[in-house]
């Protein structure tokens, strides 16, 4: 055959991410994100791939196609379907002065990382002082109709473990940023990218390689006067949807993309707060214990004298993702919900 | 005056149909006493007065049904006196009548121009002065119904209350069930909501914590950086103001010949610290000097309570200590009965502790007097603000060798200025300066090679 | 948690009359405050009920009719039409206090939403029919009325009435809920066995627990007696 089809994936086969942005320049979630790992691994030789199917099939969203054509197979590393495995490897390899990115198919999977993820990742610096600049990946969140086993939000699971940061990015340019901050952090951190937004969202990302983004630091995404809702991951997208509609109604919400959920920005929420004195705190984790628990804890605790109304939570019970489309909607917070309850917070 | 509406009684509810009047215009009504039976698609109901008072105006026909929302009836509760005819006495409730006014038409309730003060009045004048004090000025406004929920205060609109004397007894509530909200507060303080009480607390306590708004041309410009003030800094700040605006500072300064204390102290401080564990700087030396001083002028250990001033029977040291988030003052409480090393152990754990963020709440409170210690960082001379409410603040600047005249021949001695901010409502310059030469004397006299422990 | 609330199931069958004076008595003392919530369930004797804008012409009967079957009329304060109540079938009044902003509407969906729980409870499918009438339903037929009204916009009067297994043949004396092209029906009925109030009260009691988020104790005795039943006269 004289012609051969080259499927255009997510990056490219052998192409550098950054040509598959959008004509106009802007990148998907999913492209930011494949942009930072290209441009960490161009720019430090330790950083390395690990995870299942992401060498010669590109990944199952096709995040790390085209990866192992530049990079080879030592540096983009297809692993057995065993997290236990990658984990351990990740934390083995850091402990040699590597510093890998290691990637769950679903981040629903890493339970079965666990073990390696709370006794080796999130203890082994304060046991032995060496630095663990390991970084998990995941697909995580719900709102794809995807079932119990793809729709997980863990961060609370690996937040409790003490050690590890959790970071979960709601844009590109935050994507990119924090991706690369991850990546150059001698810290264990989990990085969660939410499926529903890979290819939905796009913006204008800087092509500044060393264009880092704070881990730890919140985001104003809009200004506001009258009720806070503080939230991250694909809930800012609905927080800023409500918002909208609110604004044309006369209330004027202020949303704080918290962006690094583990340690998250205590300051941030606070101003927030003083400003608004209304509270919403909204996320995909559940209810029970979850993000959105503690930072309405702290609110109570650090900003009482500046409540006018009891910290409100949106957050989905604690139960498995329905498959249902109806009932998965029921089950995640959406715009209306998000409505009634700044509604009912400015009314109270 | 209150307006009576067709209620809500669901979302899903939408018109009612107005049964039957209960009230006829003129009649008057208590509160919570039904005014109408209303009947909508799902329920029936009475609807009560939310306030007492006379039916002024009934605005829809029996019968007739009208949208959730509708004003239906008006009644008057003797609020307003927009509809209220001053000179319709007969048709006004009683209430009104009670509305002390400048022209005396309360005489109308006192029997006889003739009767002297003392004289008991007449029942319905006794009414008229037990029921309605609160009332009488014509500048407050009486709050009519305020609602089932108007004693829900929320934290936050307690502390705008108080911060800005307002009295939320004068305060209409337009959230849920008549709470008052912040907004509230915010129009109320805006319109100059009426004082808690009378005698306001002195203008000196009240203090702006920030500028208001950035004058023209002050707003970030390219390459600035922003960054908002933590909750220290803020409490900084609004401490510091509250002290410039509150104390009548004046500032007074000796210079000391420190030369044997810094030939002491240099022979002295490698054993000090093997002996002791801590290190041997000036400070634990100065505040010994000022202990004794505060000692010998109680007055200068003062603060003022209301109209006394007090002088506590021990001194409490408070000693300023800049750390990664501001200033902080933790307090040696009894330094007046340690010695050097003890000083210089407490100086070292307070700090050590302050930096680590680790201090008790108790350990940074009642300080009698207080030292700032800026000589380290090479100022020769500072001019603190008072740490309220004590009545001075010493500082101790750097110790450097400068040419001075001895016993008429110049010589280089090290030299260190101590200068203290006090607050002149509590003492003045005579007791000041001889505290501040006592310091001086004490610091140039005493050996205090004994007072080591070496 | 669950708001205290008082449970009062009178034995045999209250006069329509002492109930209605008890219930307002009750929601009077529930208004101020005085008393918890509490809810009612008990059967009455035979008796025609009515909204005051209840059309004359839905009673089919004469009121000397209704009197030789052993019945009564009263006109009530609810809103609605005409029903029917009598033995057989299983009454609640709950007397609940809405709150200073009251929804009648989701009070009444709630009953709804009870009265459903409570026949699936016991295998009948029922529903509700948001485009004829509150109530509760199968198909056309009406298997539970529903009337409420509220003293002075907050506390609920009067309630549900569940057809469990009356004697149907009372409802041809009038147009039951003023809708002619509409039937009645009982548990009854739709299960096609027999089955009485007695067996129904537990469901009833944990159904309305759980839609209005009450703990029930049973009412101090005083206040229980208010609904004695009618005693035999010699």
């Amino acid at each position: 055959m004289a012609s051969t089809t080259v499927e255009a994936g997510a990056a490219g086969h052998g192409a550098e991410p950054r040509g598959k942005r959008t004509d106009d320049g802007q990148a998907t979630y999913l492209i930011a994100i494949a942009e930072a790992l290209w441009e960490e691994m161009e720019r430090d030789e330790r950083v390395y791939l690990l995870g299942e199917d992401i060498g010669a099939y590109g990944g199952a969203f096709k995040v790390t196609e085209g990866f192992l054509d530049r990079f080879g197979p030592e540096r983009v590393m297809d692993t057995p379907i065993v997290e236990e495995t990658i984990v351990g490897m990740a934390a083995g390899s850091a402990m040699e002065g590597l510093r890998p990115v290691a990637e769950f198919q679903y981040a629903d999977f890493m339970s079965s990382g666990y073990d390696e993820i709370t006794t080796v990742l999130s203890r082994y610096h304060y046991r032995s002082g060496v630095p663990m600049p390991v970084v998990l990946r995941g697909p995580s969140g719900g709102g794809v109709r995807a079932s119990s086993f793809h729709s997980t939000n863990p961060e609370p699971w690996v937040a409790h473990a003490g050690g590890i940061k959790v970071v979960c990015p709601a844009f590109p340019g935050d994507a990119k940023g924090l991706l690369k901050s991850a990546v150059r952090d001698d810290n264990p951190v989990l990085y969660l990218e939410h499926k529903w937004i890979y290819r939905r969202i796009k913006e204008h990302v800087s092509e500044d390689p060393d264009l880092l983004v704070p881990i730890g630091e919140a985001r104003v995404r809009r200004q506001g006067d009258d009720v806070s809702i503080i939230t991250y991951g694909a809930m800012v997208h609905r927080a800023l949807e409500a918002a909208a509609a609110l604004e044309e109604r006369g209330t004027s919400v202020e949303v704080v993309d918290l962006r690094t959920v583990y340690p998250y920005d205590e300051d941030a929420v606070l101003r927030s707060i003083e400003k608004t004195s209304h509270a919403l705190v909204l996320s995909e984790s559940y209810r029970y214990a979850g993000i959105g628990a503690e930072v309405a804890a702290t609110i109570a605790e650090k900003a009482f004298e500046h409540l006018d109304a009891p910290v409100e939570r949106l957050s989905p019970p604690n139960l498995p993702v329905p498959f249902s489309p109806p009932l998965e909607d029921a089950f995640l917070p959406q715009v209306a919900d998000i409505e009634a309850a700044v509604d009912r917070l400015s009314a109270w | 005056m209150t307006t009576i509406q067709m209620p809500q009684l669901g979302e899903t509810i939408i018109e009612g149909t107005i049964l039957k009047w209960l009230k006829q215009e003129g009649d008057q009504v208590a509160r919570d006493e039904p005014l109408f039976e209303i009947s909508t698609d799902k329920v029936d109901t009475e609807v009560p007065s939310p306030v007492a008072g006379t039916v002024k105006k009934i605005l829809v026909e029996e019968g007739a049904t009208v949208p959730v929302g509708t004003v239906v009836m008006e009644v008057d509760d003797g609020s307003g006196a927009s509809d209220a005819a001053a000179g319709d006495g007969a048709a006004e409730p009683s209430a009104a009548a009670e509305t002390e006014t400048s022209d005396g038409s309360d005489a109308e309730a006192t029997p006889a121009p003739d009767a002297t003060p003392a004289a008991e009045p007449t029942a319905p004048a006794a009414a008229t002065t037990a029921e309605a004090p609160a009332a009488a000025s014509s500048t407050v406004t009486a709050m009519p119904d305020r609602g089932p929920r108007s004693g829900i205060v929320s934290p936050l609109v307690r502390r705008l209350a108080a911060e800005h004397g307002l009295d939320l007894a004068t305060v209409a509530g337009s959230g849920s069930g008549g709470r008052i909200t912040k907004k509230d507060v915010e129009a109320a303080i805006a319109a100059g909501g009426a004082p808690a009480e009378a005698p306001a607390a002195p203008a000196a306590t009240v203090t702006p914590l920030r500028t208001p708004a950035p004058a023209v041309g002050t707003a970030p410009g390219q390459g600035d950086t922003v960054e908002p003030m933590s909750h220290i800094r803020k409490a900084i700040a609004e401490h510091m103001v509250g002290s410039i605006q509150t104390t009548a500072r004046a500032w007074t300064m000796v210079e000391v010949n420190v030369d044997h204390l810094v030939r002491l102290r240099t022979s002295a401080k490698e054993a000090f610290r093997e002996r002791h564990g801590v290190n041997l700087t000036y400070l634990p030396f100065v505040i010994r000097a000022t202990v004794d001083a505060l000692k010998a002028h109680p007055r200068v250990n003062a603060r003022i309570d209301g109209d006394t001033i007090v002088s506590p029977g021990s001194v409490h040291m408070g000693i300023a200590v800049s750390y990664d988030a501001g200033l902080i003052v933790p307090v040696i409480r009894d330094a007046d009965v340690m010695n050097t090393v003890g000083l210089a152990r407490a100086i070292a754990d307070l700090a050590g502790r302050a930096r680590a963020h680790q201090l008790r709440p108790d350990e940074v409170q009642g300080a009698t007097f207080t030292i700032t210690n800026p000589g380290p960082y090479g100022s020769v001379a500072s001019v603190p603000i008072i740490n309220m409410p004590n009545a001075g603040i010493l500082s101790l600047d750097a110790i450097v060798k400068r040419p001075v005249v001895v016993d008429d021949a110049i010589a280089i001695r090290s030299m260190v200025n101590i200068s203290m901010s006090w607050d002149h409502r509590i003492l003045d310059g005579e007791i000041a300066t001889r505290f501040l030469a006592r310091v001086r004397d004490d610091l140039e006299r005493w050996d205090f090679a004994e007072d080591l422990g070496l | 948690m669950r708001r205290p609330a008082w449970l009062i199931r009178p034995e045999g069958q209250v006069p329509y009359d002492v109930a209605n004076d008890a219930m307002h008595a009750l929601a009077e003392r529930r208004l101020a405050d005085e008393i918890p919530d509490i809810v009612i369930l008990l059967e009455h004797p035979p008796v025609f009920t009515a909204g005051r804008r209840a059309a004359e012409a839905d009673l089919l009967w004469s009121a000397d009719e209704v009197e030789a079957r052993g019945g009564l009329v009263r006109r009530i304060d609810r809103g609605g039409s005409f029903t029917f109540h009598g033995p057989g079938q299983l009454v609640g009044y709950p007397i609940l206090h809405l709150g200073a902003r009251p929804d009648a509407a989701g009070y009444l969906r709630g009953i709804e939403d009870t009265v459903i729980a409570i026949c699936r409870d016991h295998g009948a499918t029922v529903g509700r029919r948001v485009d004829v009438q509150t109530g509760v339903w199968s198909g056309d037929d009406k298997v539970c009325a529903i009337g409420v009204r509220l003293m002075r916009t907050r506390v609920t009067l009067h309630g549900f009435a569940l057809n469990v297994d009356p004697d149907l043949a009372w409802f041809d004396g009038i147009v039951a809920c003023g809708l002619p092209d509409h039937g009645v029906t009982s548990l009854r009925r739709l299960l096609d066995r027999e089955i009485t109030v007695e067996e129904i009260l537990p469901s009833a009691v944990r159904r309305i627990a759980t839609t209005f988020d009450l703990a029930f104790d049973d009412a101090p005795a005083e206040v229980a007696a208010a609904f004695a039943p009618a005693r035999d006269v010699a």
